[in-house]
């Protein structure tokens, strides 16, 4: 199974909202859809669930055409959908219905899915009376319960309390292994990190960075550096031409254009016998590299 | 294809309307007024009415005092007048009192009535005196009926009337000539002419029609509009788009409202029907099914009642039937695609009454367009021409009115199936049209989030390439 996304474009009116968007998911596993508010990621969403049509560019499933609504696809938007006055069994069985499942299906899958995510006592209320936080489960609930191959999770932690935002991550993971294949979009770069292969962060509709994460940050290097120490370090760091990006209780971060850069620095705290607590020379966090690829651009 | 899943659409938005209570309250009440209103309209006639029968002759009900006292103070009458006004159920007594005495009295008498006669005089222009009237004066007691005074005093006048005309050389028999009314009727050639009771059937069952048709078309719509409003407002129109296009959405949901609306309108129907025909035997109903079969040997009023229940119950057949359904699915569907749009057109519930203005405007007009017209044709009950005016006509043809006008229009017999057919043809291809239109348009506008957007943009929309 593959999903590819070609040279996607759509515009309105003289606005460019996606422009020439492409990438490709070849293997199971979660690809990060990243990008500031307007960057295009929800269009891109809506392009390829086939609710926007796109002026060119193709959306393939298994080298075919793709639409949404032939295909086992599920989905959890960025802002929660319920019907507030009716039951949620009843909407549940519906929109598995509409996916194509039948009912005897629909509540066995709905079964276990109100056992996995510990909501069976809301399957005969109405979606008004849960609190946030569950309406999310039943939006996951609605979006896993046809068992698709492939899964778009628009900010799927947004909102929710770290019991719960553990408990979506755990799923998360058992849908991973059953080689689902699975978009998220979110703006919390850890949780990407967590979970995703290869990213696509798009700026204004535009393309900025691609590719494998561990490769991006390879390409990178080991460019940042991290230090703690019992003692003024800042001449120190001067001496070796670095000086700190940010200066915390916690320690002093440097950019490093060399990985000599740093070793020197270490040398010089190290002759001078200055106590050292912390030292780590890293690859950039994916917030680093989205902050750089995207940050000046959308500064206020 | 584009209308793939509707019918799950259709099902769900089905069942979830008709188990809401809203709508369970809603149609318990409109049934309970229908009945109502059904046993009341069968009943309330006969109960307002003395009479054993609410039809039947028309002239006024012998009913007198228990004692009329006449005074004739200019001598008009002779003895066969009171014998006469005795036969006529006036119960004619004799007093010694003067009529001031008699006038006094009557205050605390039961059920009794004075008449005084005089004539009137008026100068002759020769010196002389001559009889320019009479005036019959009636003085009751309290607790007298108004009809039994009534009665008492027009037989009393048409009494003087008539010794007047002997004195004055007419025979009883020019009298009774002299005493047949003449009526006017203006009737262009060609067209049909109905009797009162079919001028009154043509004149309230359309406007009746055309409000109730309003009501539920119009209604039904509305709902519609709210139904995709608070699906595209919370969210849940993304979900649904996962699964089917846009146009299956609002397929399946007016298709619906269409057929919950039309089961309203059938249950309606049949809960008025049925409380008309339990409570037939106490009402008027009962004494018209009684005309009915009797009907060779009815003359006059009772007669006319049967023509125009007969000639309405001729147009009631299976096709007039089927052909009221399809309009009124025609018609639903028309104004429910339109209220579809609106409903898409908003992003938050608040900017949907305010969105909603065209959509009211297009049906106030229609339904004007229906309702204005007959009451234009009032004329009619007086002069008995089959009265349809042009701007009627108009409204059977017209899709905007033609949803409320057509139906009664069929049934009542004012036009014929051929007509009928013609102006469903022409709503059917505006349906259509609207159809194509709300297509075109609503795929582009389901998704927009921001601003309403307004009726001349969606037409830009739909005519851009």
């Amino acid at each position: 199974m593959s999903l590819k996304v070609d040279s996607i474009v759509k515009k309105y009116g003289e606005y460019t909202a996606v422009d020439n968007l492409s990438f490709e998911m070849t293997k199971p596993g979660v690809f990060a859809l990243l990008g500031t508010n307007g960057a295009g990621k929800t269009t891109t969403i809506r392009i390829i669930l086939g609710m926007l049509s796109s002026d060119s560019g193709s959306v393939t499933w298994n080298g075919k055409s793709f639409l949404a609504a032939n295909e086992p696809i599920g989905y959890l938007a960025e802002e929660r959908g319920l019907y507030p006055k009716y039951k949620i069994m009843d909407q549940l069985i519906y929109f598995a219905s509409l996916k194509g499942m039948k009912k005897p299906d629909a509540i066995k899958a709905l079964d276990y899915w109100f056992d996995r995510l510990n909501v069976n006592e809301y399957r005969d209320k109405r979606a008004e009376q849960l609190s946030k936080g569950n309406q999310q489960k039943i939006q996951l609930i609605a979006a896993l319960a046809p068992n698709p191959d492939l899964l778009i999770l628009d900010e799927p932690l947004s909102g929710l309390d770290p019991v719960n935002a553990e408990l979506f991550k755990t799923v998360i993971r058992e849908e991973m292994k059953k080689d689902k294949f699975i978009i998220m979009s979110s703006h919390q770069m850890s949780t990407i990190e967590e979970f995703c292969s290869d990213i696509v962060i798009m700026n204004k509709g535009q393309t900025v960075l691609k590719g494998d994460l561990n490769e991006i940050k390879k390409g990178y290097g080991r460019v940042k550096l991290s230090v703690k120490c019992e003692g003024d370090i800042t001449s120190l760091a001067a001496q070796c031409g670095l000086v700190a990006t940010e200066v915390t209780p916690n320690g002093s971060s440097f950019d490093v254009e060399t990985e000599k850069q740093a070793h020197d620095l270490l040398n010089r705290i190290m002759e001078q016998g200055i106590p050292l607590i912390r030292y780590e020379l890293r690859e950039p966090t994916l917030n680093e590299i989205f902050i750089e690829k995207v940050g000046a651009d959308n500064e206020n | 294809m584009k209308t793939k899943g509707w019918q799950k659409i259709f099902g769900f938005t089905f069942i979830q309307y008709v188990k809401t209570k809203s709508f369970i309250i809603g149609t318990i009440v409109l049934c309970l007024i229908v009945a109502l209103l059904g046993v009341g309209a069968n009943l309330l006639p006969k109960l307002m009415s003395d009479e054993e029968e609410v039809f039947g002759d028309t002239s006024m009900t012998a009913v007198s005092t228990d004692a009329v006292y006449i005074y004739d103070n200019c001598g008009i009458f002779v003895e066969e007048d009171y014998a006469a006004l005795t036969a006529s159920g006036v119960k004619v007594a004799q007093t010694e009192l003067t009529a001031d005495e008699m006038l006094d009295a009557l205050v605390n008498a039961k059920n009794e009535a004075m008449l005084s006669i005089t004539d009137i005089k008026v100068d002759d222009g020769m010196g002389g005196e001559m009889i320019a009237g009479y005036n019959v004066k009636c003085y009751y007691s309290p607790d007298a009926e108004d009809d039994a005074v009534d009665y008492i005093t027009m037989m009393t006048s048409q009494m003087v009337d008539y010794r007047n005309m002997l004195n004055c050389g007419v025979s009883p028999e020019n009298y009774a000539a002299t005493q047949r009314s003449v009526s006017t009727s203006k009737i262009a050639a060609g067209s049909d002419e109905w009797n009162i009771f079919e001028s009154a059937l043509n004149y309230f069952v359309p406007i009746l029609a055309s409000l109730v048709l309003f009501i539920l078309i119009f209604a039904y719509g509305q709902t519609v509009a709210q139904s995709i409003a608070t699906e595209k407002t919370s969210r849940v129109m993304e979900l649904l788009l996962t699964s089917v296009r846009p146009l299956a959405v609002v397929i399946g949901k007016v298709l619906a409202m269409g057929l919950v609306s039309l089961l309203q309108f059938v249950l309606i129907v049949l809960v008025g029907v049925a409380s008309v025909a339990v409570s037939a035997p106490f009402g008027i109903v009962g004494e018209i099914q009684e005309m009915m079969k009797s009907a060779e040997t009815l003359t006059g009023e009772g007669a006319q009642i049967v023509e125009a229940v007969e000639n309405t119950l001729g147009n009631i057949n299976p096709l007039s039937i089927i052909l009221v359904i399809v309009i009124f699915i025609l018609g639903f569907v028309f104004f429910a695609l339109i209220a579809a749009l609106v409903g898409a057109s908003v992003s938050r519930m608040e900017d949907l009454a305010a969105a909603m203005q065209p959509y009211s405007i297009l049906g106030v007009v229609g339904m004007y367009l229906a309702y204005f017209p007959v009451i234009g044709n009032l004329d009619s009950m007086e002069t008995g021409a089959a009265s349809v005016n042009p701007v009627q006509i108009f409204s059977y043809y017209f899709p905007l009115s033609s949803p409320f006008a057509l139906p009664s229009a069929l049934l009542l017999g004012t036009i014929s199936v051929g007509q009928v057919l013609i102006a469903t043809l022409i709503l059917a291809v505006f349906v259509v049209l609207v159809a194509v239109l709300v297509a075109k348009i609503y795929e582009m506008i389901i998704l927009h989030n921001g601003n309403r957007i307004k009726f001349a943009d969606m037409i830009k929309m739909a005519t851009r390439k």
